[in-house]
C-alpha cells in the first residue's frame, strides 16, 4: 500500500509560521541549515536532508563543513564553538527516547547563546523534528510536494 | 525515605481550628505527606516568554491538528508519546485532561504496556497507538510498513493525516517541554484541553 501524501493546509500554515519565527528569532541561516541538516540525518529524513542540503549550499555552506556533519565531534576546527554546542543540543533534544537533555550539553549552549537566542534554537530544533516526521511517516520522496 | 502523617508543625492545634480552618488542614497534610520527596526544580527556560511568535504558531498548529480527532483517542495518543519521551510536564497535563474528560485509571495505566493489555482499547486506538510510537522513536528507523497500513485501513485519509499532524505536535510539545525542564504538578485540568 503506497502512503497518503495528504496534510491539512492550516497544519501546513502552521508549520511554516513556527519555522519562520523560529529561524527569524535564531538570526543566523548558516547556523540553522547545520543544526536543520544534522536533526534530519539522525531521524533519517531524506525529503528534508534533500532540501536544506540544497539550501545550506545555495547560502555558500562548504562541502566539508556538510560532508563532515556527521562526525562533527571529531571533526575539531571545522566547526564554531556556538555551532558545536548547538549540534550537541540538536542531537540531545532530537533523541529524547534515550534519556533526558543532559545538563552539560544544555549548559555549554546556554554559555554561548542568551536567552532568547537559545528559546529560538530550541524551536528550531523542535520544528525540523516536526519536519522530519510529517516526511518520514507520509513517506514525501526528495524533492516531492510537501503538502 | 520517611514521612509522616502528623508533625508538630502542621497538626491543627485544637478541635475548633481543624473545624474551621479545613483548608489550611489538607494543605498542612499534603506538605506533611511530601515532606521526604526531592525539592522542585525551576525550570530552565521560559521560552515562551523568550520565543512568542514561536508559541503562538505552536498554539495555532495545536489547534489545526487536532480538527477530526476523536478527543478520547487523541489523549491516548498524547499520553503516550509523552512517556517515551519522558515529558513529566505533558504527561502532568494530559492525564489531568484524560481523567477530567472520564478516561478510566485503568487505560492511563495500561497504556505503556498496551502491547499485553490489547483488550483495554479498540483497534483504532491500538493502531494509533502504535503509530505514535513509529512515529516518536524515528531514530531506530523508518515508521514500518505494516504499522502504517494498519493505521491505513482503520482511518480515513482525512483523519489519518490529522493523526500524524497530531503525532507530530505532541513530540514537539515533548521537545519543548523537557529541554526548558517546564515543572509538572501545577496543571489545572481543562486548561489546554
Amino acid at each position: 500500500m503506497s502512503r497518503s501524501p495528504l496534510l491539512d493546509q492550516k497544519v501546513f500554515q502552521a508549520m511554516r509560521a513556527v519555522s519562520a519565527a523560529a529561524k527569524k528569532g535564531l538570526g543566523d541561516p548558516v547556523l540553522a541549515e547545520l543544526v536543520m541538516i544534522r536533526a534530519s540525518q539522525v531521524n533519517h529524513c531524506a525529503f528534508c536532508l534533500d532540501m536544506h542540503l540544497g539550501i545550506a549550499r545555495g547560502n555558500g555552506e562548504s562541502e566539508d563543513r556538510i560532508q563532515l556533519l556527521d562526525a562533527w565531534e571529531e571533526a575539531e576546527g571545522r566547526y564554531t564553538e556556538r555551532e558545536r554546542a548547538a549540534l550537541a543540543l540538536t542531537e540531545a533534544v532530537t533523541v529524547l527516547t534515550d534519556g533526558f537533555v543532559p545538563d552539560e550539553v544544555y549548559e555549554a549552549a546556554a554559555k554561548l547563546f542568551d536567552e532568547t537566542e537559545l528559546a529560538h534554537l530550541i524551536s528550531l530544533i523542535t520544528v525540523i523534528n516536526s519536519w522530519n516526521r510529517l516526511m518520514v511517516s507520509r513517506r514525501v520522496p526528495p524533492g516531492g510536494r510537501q503538502a | 525515605m520517611t514521612t509522616t502523617n502528623k508533625t508538630p508543625n502542621t497538626a491543627p492545634d485544637t478541635a475548633q481550628d481543624a473545624a474551621s480552618d479545613t483548608t489550611a488542614n489538607t494543605t498542612a497534610n499534603a506538605a506533611a505527606k511530601t515532606a521526604g520527596y526531592a525539592p522542585e526544580r525551576a525550570p530552565r527556560l521560559e521560552w515562551a516568554k523568550h520565543a512568542p511568535e514561536v508559541y503562538k504558531a505552536m498554539i495555532r498548529l495545536d489547534t489545526a491538528a487536532k480538527q477530526g480527532l476523536d478527543a478520547r483517542l487523541y489523549e491516548l495518543v498524547k499520553i503516550r508519546a509523552s512517556q517515551l519521551n519522558h515529558c513529566a510536564f505533558c504527561l502532568d497535563m494530559h492525564t489531568k485532561d484524560a481523567l477530567a474528560a472520564g478516561e478510566s485509571v485503568e487505560r492511563i495505566v495500561q497504556l505503556s504496556a498496551w502491547e499485553e493489555s490489547r483488550h483495554f482499547y479498540t483497534e483504532k486506538e491500538l493502531a494509533a497507538i502504535e503509530l505514535t510510537e513509529a512515529i516518536t522513536v524515528l531514530t531506530d528507523g523508518f515508521v514500518p510498513d505494516e504499522v502504517y497500513d494498519r493505521a491505513a485501513g482503520l482511518f480515513e485519509e482525512a483523519e489519518l493525516a490529522q493523526l500524524i499532524a497530531a503525532i507530530t505536535v505532541i513530540n514537539a510539545w515533548n521537545r519543548f517541554g523537557v529541554t526548558t525542564r517546564m515543572t509538572p504538578g501545577h496543571y489545572r485540568p481543562g486548561r489546554h484541553a
